[in-house]
Formats: structure tokens, sequence, C-alpha cells
């Protein structure tokens, strides 16, 4: 292939060598002869030694998961594993789109010696959750003069899984710390009088209750018989059911009702993980796509990390079928936490709840209000904002409606925006803590 | 690398200083060098339009008084000449001194002076140009040498060459080799090939400077750039440091250009707390990456020696002396086999030996022709990239990329794929039952059911 300058050098040979001809000139013959011929007479010595297939990149990486907003150095090696010398070799290492060159450069031009290796490192910063690939590899080799090149695209691409970002988990941690209350600020454990071991207090006997539990001693002292109360702590079991279904994906990128829902899904996740609560994550649009049944092995959040970390905003939201899948799954009552931004019809919804409470289940919806997640309404024109306008209204309208045939059912659907997700899902766990719903 | 970067430039300007000298030392016999030739083709063309606007005023004046009294007035015409074109316009050199009364002997002294400034011009213009291209050609040389960009190079030699194309076609005496001599030496000795010899050296020699500094440079500004990312890095942490304990911050011009323009994660972090202040957690975001990416690094350079060598690709750098060494051979190669191939493509007596003409054109003109070297010239500049086509060919056989996924990973994605697929099925199938199911309700339950009654009675009110 002739490169840019190479045409150059055509040009002028052609012009000298017409003006030659025209003239009838020697000289500019001989200058047109000398440039055509220096063009092409090292092109099959190049040809022969400029052997792609002789060029090895490797790619290596420190770790093959992150969290988004993590940094990640990429070392790249070229490996000369022919014989012959590479005059000018250029590489570049392509990342996703999405990511930011933090530091240092992702290309490195330089010349290649037989049995030799070149190694660049370069950090990048992973954005946004999902399964990235890094590379494809660019190799173009030119001559000397740069008249002539040849390249070539290795396909090796080395696979990165981004979780969703932890930095809200970090805040809170952050949070915890500063008003020295460590991790376990604003949160009470649900405490269950009867059973356990811990000592609670006496009450006066009643009857039925069974003789093992009377305290004699103090029962003589008091002249009148009393009952040692223990209790014992519960947990909570939650599933939070997070749809992916096409309409999640609105709003701004890095921003959508989709990106917040899976960030309250991490951090309830988390929250529940400190205080010993089973949490679980069901990804579902118009099938299940994954789901973590609720647990506190170690590797549980990685669990759940994972199966957010793949998420898309595709198809259609069936509740039904999500439920019927979780409700398979899940022997013990728990408190079903929909993210989902209810823009299906609603029978199917209703349906699904009703499968619900029927297994003994509790719910409830955290809905993220789509027009809240989009371009604010200033930034519209005099006609995009009166439709924007009624659209919402039309929206919200729809919603209170489902809202108040869900209420009759005792399942709260509270409305959010992008300001409001997170704090939202913490106060419901919180709320849900102290209220014991679904304990086991 | 800088030092044969400098060696080359120093040879690029010997060069072309070369080609300029014998351009113009060839071209001196035909005494086209008058310093005065740039004015001149300026005054001419000044002139020039001199006459055209003093030709189109008076017609223009004679015409409008026409119309006005219906006979042409000379009067206005001598008054006009005398008050503004004698005053404005510098018509002597035309052999006009004194007014004209006559319009129509004002149009033959245009039609008379225009040709003379047309005549004038056409021959200044070409004067003029010669003076063009050079300076063209030493802006262009000057750059290159700067800029390392060989469009530079190629517009300096086509620009210096453009003066000999120009003059040939002004007939004037140029660089000729006719007749082509037949002996070797004679030919190599020859001025004009001489000049082509050091205009060709010109090319070559600017190119290997360009590739000498485009091998070297990448790696020095990489460790440059990697420099002024971690001074911008660490700056940036302090001064958020400063801002939280309270102090106050001052930003010199200095800091900002190595801060911001030399780093664009940090431009971009710091954009996102300037431009965001509606979100204050959009702030702790960016404040928290700048640092967290400090502390990358910090650790990054400690638990790793070779870190930051990886990072500027320091041990990337080609050796000098390889550089240098290679350079001069490879030129020389270039060189030699260029003049060969061109006295054997140039040489009449070459082409007989080769062909076995007839008699007839042997002894004809039109072996002396210079078309007659396409004749070779044709094949042989196709036959280099047929062969490298054929290396190429044999070459890429190699270079077949295969599909690198491991069997195991194919598996997985098949049974992944077939999982998908398998829920997808299930889906359907249930939610046909279901739709199924109610149907069968419907037909048979007379009370409504609660959800949907529910549903209903919301949106009824």
């Amino acid at each position: 292939m002739i490169t840019q300058r190479g045409f150059i050098v055509v040009f002028a040979g052609v012009l000298l060598l017409t003006s030659g001809f025209s003239f009838v000139n020697f000289y500019f013959i001989l200058m047109g002869v000398y440039l055509l011929i220096g063009l092409v007479v090292t092109l099959p010595l190049f040809a022969l030694t400029a052997n792609l297939a002789g060029i090895e990149v490797d790619r290596q990486i420190d770790k093959v998961k992150v969290f988004s907003g993590d940094f990640l150095r990429v070392r790249v090696s070229i490996k000369n594993i022919s014989r012959r010398h590479f005059d000018f070799i250029e590489v570049h290492d392509l990342y996703p789109e999405t990511w930011i060159l933090a530091i240092g450069e992702n290309f490195i031009a330089s010349r290649i010696e037989p049995a030799s290796s070149i190694t660049f490192s370069y950090i990048l910063q992973a954005r946004m959750r999902g399964r990235y690939f890094i590379g494809p590899t660019e190799v173009i080799m030119r001559d000397r003069l740069g008249l002539h090149y040849y390249s070539r695209t290795l396909k090796a691409h080395t696979e990165v899984l981004v979780y969703p970002t932890w930095k809200d988990v970090r805040r809170m941690e952050a949070l915890g710390k500063q008003r020295q209350l460590g991790l376990m600020f604003g949160a009470h454990r649900t405490k269950t009088v009867g059973m356990g071991s811990d000592f609670v207090g006496f009450r006066d006997y009643t009857p039925g209750d069974e003789f093992r539990l009377i305290d004699w001693k103090t029962s003589a002292k008091r002249g009148d018989m009393v009952i040692k109360q223990f209790e014992m702590e519960k947990n909570i079991q939650v599933i939070c059911m997070v749809d992916t279904s096409g309409s999640m994906g609105n709003g701004y990128p890095e921003n959508t009702k989709l990106e917040y829902a899976i960030r309250a899904a991490v951090l309830l996740t988390h929250m529940g993980l400190e205080r010993k609560d089973l949490i679980g994550t069901c990804v579902f649009s118009d099938i299940v796509h994954s789901y973590v049944p609720p647990g506190v092995t170690p590797n549980h959040m990685y669990s759940v990390l994972e199966a957010l970390a793949g998420a898309e905003p595709r198809g259609w939201s069936d509740y039904e079928t999500a439920i019927e899948y979780v409700v398979k799954q899940t022997k013990k009552r728990s408190l079903i936490i929909w993210l989902t931004d209810l823009e299906e019809s609603p029978a199917p919804l209703l349906n699904a709840m009703k499968a619900l409470v029927a297994n003994g289940h509790k719910a409830m919806v955290i809905s993220p209000f789509g027009p809240w997640f989009e371009a604010p309404v200033g930034q519209f024109g005099p006609v995009e904002k009166v439709l924007s306008e009624a659209v919402s209204e039309e929206l919200w309208e729809r919603r209170n409606k489902i809202a108040q045939a869900l209420a009759r059912f005792s399942i709260e659907v509270i409305n959010v925006g992008p300001e409001d997700f997170l704090p939202t899902i913490i106060k419901t766990y919180e709320h849900a803590k102290q209220k014991g719903v679904a304990m086991f | 690398m800088r030092v044969v970067t400098w060696i080359l430039r120093v040879a690029s300007i010997a060069t072309f200083a070369g080609m300029a000298y014998l351009v113009y030392s060839l071209l001196d016999s035909n005494d086209i060098w008058h310093w005065a030739a740039p004015y001149d083709f300026v005054v001419t063309v000044f002139r020039l339009l001199s006459l055209l606007v003093f030709f189109f005023t008076s017609t223009m004046i004679s015409g409008l008084a026409a119309v006005l009294s219906g006979t042409l007035p000379n009067d206005i015409i001598v008054g006009l000449y005398n008050v503004i074109v004698l005053r404005s316009w510098y018509m002597q050199p035309y052999g006009v001194d004194g007014p004209m009364t006559n319009l129509a002997q004002v149009w033959a002294s245009f039609q008379t002076n225009l040709d003379q400034v047309l005549i004038a011009l056409w021959d200044n213009t070409f004067l003029f140009l010669y003076f063009l291209f050079a300076g063209i050609g030493i802006a262009l040389f000057l750059q290159s040498l700067f800029r390392m960009d060989h469009k530079f190079v190629g517009g300096a030699f086509i620009s210096i060459q453009l003066i000999l194309i120009l003059a040939a076609y002004r007939l004037l005496t140029v660089p000729n080799l006719d007749p082509f001599p037949t002996d070797f030496f004679v030919f190599l000795g020859m001025n004009a090939q001489l000049l082509a010899l050091v205009s060709f050296a010109y090319l070559e020699v600017s190119y290997q400077m360009i590739y000498s500094y485009s091998v070297g440079k990448p790696i020095e500004e990489r460790e440059e750039t990697l420099k002024k990312q971690l001074l911008a890095l660490r700056q940036a942490t302090r001064k958020q440091d400063a801002i939280e304990r309270g102090e106050k911050v001052s930003t010199t011009g200095m800091s900002r250009t190595s801060g911001l323009i030399a780093f664009s994660f940090l431009r971009e972090a710091i954009e996102r707390k300037v431009v965001g202040t509606q979100d204050a957690l959009e702030n702790l975001d960016a404040i928290s990456d700048v640092r967290r990416l400090q502390i990358f690094v910090d650790e990054l350079l400690q638990s790793d020696p070779k870190a930051k060598d990886e990072l500027t690709a320091k041990a990337a750098s080609p050796s000098s002396f390889y550089v240098i060494g290679s350079a001069i051979s490879g030129s020389a190669i270039r060189f030699l086999s260029v003049i060969a191939i061109a006295f054997i493509l140039l040489n009449p007596s070459a082409l007989m030996i080769l062909l076995n003409l007839p008699q007839g054109i042997e002894h004809s003109i039109e072996i002396l022709q210079p078309e007659i070297i396409l004749l070779f010239l044709v094949p042989i500049i196709l036959a280099f990239p047929f062969v490298s086509m054929i290396i190429t060919w044999f070459s890429r056989r190699e270079v077949e990329e295969t599909e690198e996924l491991t069997e195991e990973e194919k598996e997985a994605e098949r049974q992944r794929r077939k999982e998908a697929a398998r829920r997808r099925k299930e889906a359907a199938k249930a939610r046909k039952t279901r739709a199924e199911a109610r149907k069968k309700r419907k037909g048979h339950e007379i009370e409504v059911d609660e959800w949907d009654k529910a549903l209903e009675d919301s949106y009824r009110r």
C-alpha cells in the first residue's frame, strides 16, 4: 500500500516525466525516473521483510473484573518473533469508547529488532458497568521513508467485566465514619421476644406459659410467679426485583433508570450483608436473566454484582414470569422490592402481585418516574415543553391509578427521581428492619 | 535519537542548499535572476489596473454626458482627463503626456497601451514566478526542518523543480542531457545528472530525517507527557487537601497549563467539579477520582519497579548507531540501484542491445526521442509492485487470523445461548398457559376477580 507521501512522490515523478516529454528535456525525464524507480525499488524488499505474522502482541491486565470508576493498568508487549527487523512499527491498542485514558498513551511507534520485544503500558478508568473488550490491536508497519505500509489488526480481545459502581457504598461508609457511629449507624436489628438466649426481663405468669420459663428464685422473692423473658435477633429476607426492560434504559447515559435501579440493588445488598440479612436479586425483563437467591456467603456480593453487571435494557417487563420463577425458588417469607418503572400494562403486574401475596410474601414498588430522568423541561422549546408536560401528566395519572390499585392490598408504590432513588432504598430497608417485615 | 535527527537535519540543509545553488547557477546564463523582478511585476499589475480604471471611467462619464446632453461632449473628457487622470494615474510610460480631447483618441490610445501592458505583464509574470517558487520552496524547506512533515519536504522539492519546468516552458537554457551519454562515467559527471542526484538526495535525506524523528520522538514525548501527568496529579491532590483544610489556594498560569492541557483526565475531573455545581455529590466524585488515581499510581510505582519504564516505554527506544548505520546503507543501496536502472532505461544503446530492433527504427530519429523510455519504464515500474504483491500473498497466509476462543469458552457461550433460549421458550409457554387459564375462568366464573375489580375501580374513579 502506498502512503500519502508515496503519492506525493508519484505526483512529482509523473509531473517531471510529462514535462520532459513536452519540452524534450532529458533532465526532467531522468528526475522523473529517479523518483518513480526510487519509490518502487525497495518495495519487494519491504514486502519480504514486513511480514506482519512475525509480530506477536500480548496484552495483560491486572484484573479482569473491576468496579465502574476503578483504574486498570494495561500492559502491551510487542514481540518480533521473526528474524528480520522492522524499521517502523506503530501499535494502537484500542479500548472501549466510554472508558477514559487516565495515564500514559495507548499507542507506540518505534523500531523493533529481531527476537526482541517492546512493552508499554497505560492506565484506564473503567466507566459504566457491563462486559467490555480491550482490543483489537492495530499494527501498522512502514518502510523507512514512509512510502509504503502494511497494516494488520490483531483480533485478540481481553474481556473485562465492569461491576456497577461502588461509590454509593463508599459514600455511605464515609458518612458513617464521619459521624463516629460506625457502619451500623441508623440500623437496628429486629428483635423478637420469646426464643433466644439474650435476657430481656420478667413478666407476670399467665396461664398457658411453659413451666420451664418460670424463674423460681425471683418468684420466691416476689411472692408471685414470674416468667423470665429472652429475646432473639431476627434477620429479614429481601428480594430485589430489577426490571431491565427497554424503557428502563431511558435517560442520560450513566443516569438511566436502570443504572439507578442497579445502584440501589448494590446498596441494598451491601447493607443487608453488613447486617447479616438475606438479600437476593432477580434481574428480569421478558425472561428472568439471572437470579441470585438470598444468601450471606462471602461471595454473595460478587454473584449479585456479576448478575447486575451484565444487565442490558432490552425487551419488555413480564412480571408474572419473573415472580413465578422467584416464588418457585423461595421457600421463606420475603419482602420483595420491585425496582420497575411501571410502564407496562397494569393487569400482568396485578396478577404478579396476586401470586406474590398468595404465597405469603410482602411487596413494595420503588418506581423511577421516567420524565424525572430525562432532559430537564427548562432545556426545551415552547412546543416540546407543552408536549412533555402533557406526557408527564398522563404518565403520572396512570401511575396513580396503579398505585391506588396496589394500595388496596397493602403494596406501597414510591415514585422516585434520580435524587431520592438511593435514599428511598435505604429508608425502605431500615423501615423493613424496624417493622420486622419478612423475618426468618 | 536526537543526535541522529540533528545529523540528518544538517544533511538535509546541505542537500537543499546544493539543489538550490545548482538551479540558480544553471539558470543564471539566461539572465533571469533580476532582483527587481518582483517589484516590476507588482508595478505592471498596478499599471494594468490603472489603465482599466481610466478606460472605464472615461467611457462611463462620456456615456452619461451623452445621455444627458444628446451629443458626445469632448470637453468633459478633456476636463476629466486633466483633473482626474493625469493627477491620479501614471500614464507617461505609454507616451501620453498631454490632455486627450477626443474620445475616439482615448479608445485608440487604450487599445495600444493595453497590448503593451499585457505583453510586459506576461514577461514579468514568469520572472516573478521564478522568485515566487524559490520563496515558497525555501519557506517549505524551513518548515520541514521543524515540523518534520513530509508534506513540507515534498512541497519544497516540487517548488524548486517547478522553476526549471517554467524555464523550460519559456524556452530558456535549462539543464539537459541531450544527447544522452553512452558512457556511464560521463553521465555521472554531467551537470544535469548532478542536479538530479542532489535533488533526489534531498528527498532521501529529508525522509530519513523524518523517520529518525518519528522513531525517537514518540518515546521522548511519552516520557515528557507522563512526567507532566504525574506532576499535575500530585498538584491537584495537594490542592484538594489544602482546600479541605480550609487554606487559600492560588492558581498560577503555569500550573493551569501543565495541569489542564497536558492531562485530559484531570481536566475532565475538574470540569465535572466546576460544571456540576448543581450536584454536590458530583464534586465529591471528581475529587475522589483524582485522589484514587493518585493512590493507584503511587501503589503501582511502589509495587512494580518496572512500571514507570513501561508507562514511558523507555526500553522501546531504538539504538542511535543502528539507525544512522542503516540510514547510510539503505540510502546507498537506493542511490546505486536508482542510478543504474535510470542509466539503463535512458541509454539508447542499452535499448538497442536489449531489443532486436529493425534497422529502420534503429537508425531513425525516434530512438533518440524521450518517449522511447516508456518501452521499458512502464514494465519495470510495474514489475516491482507485482513482485511485492506475490510476496505479500505468500506472507498473508501466515497472517490469517484464527478465532481465539478456546473450546471451553465456545462451549460456555453455546450453553449460555441455549439457556437463554430455554428460558425464553419457558416464559412464552407459561404466558400461553396463563392466558388460556384466564380465558377458561372468564367463561366459568361468575364473580369478578378481586384484583381486576380493584383495578377497574381505580380506573373508574
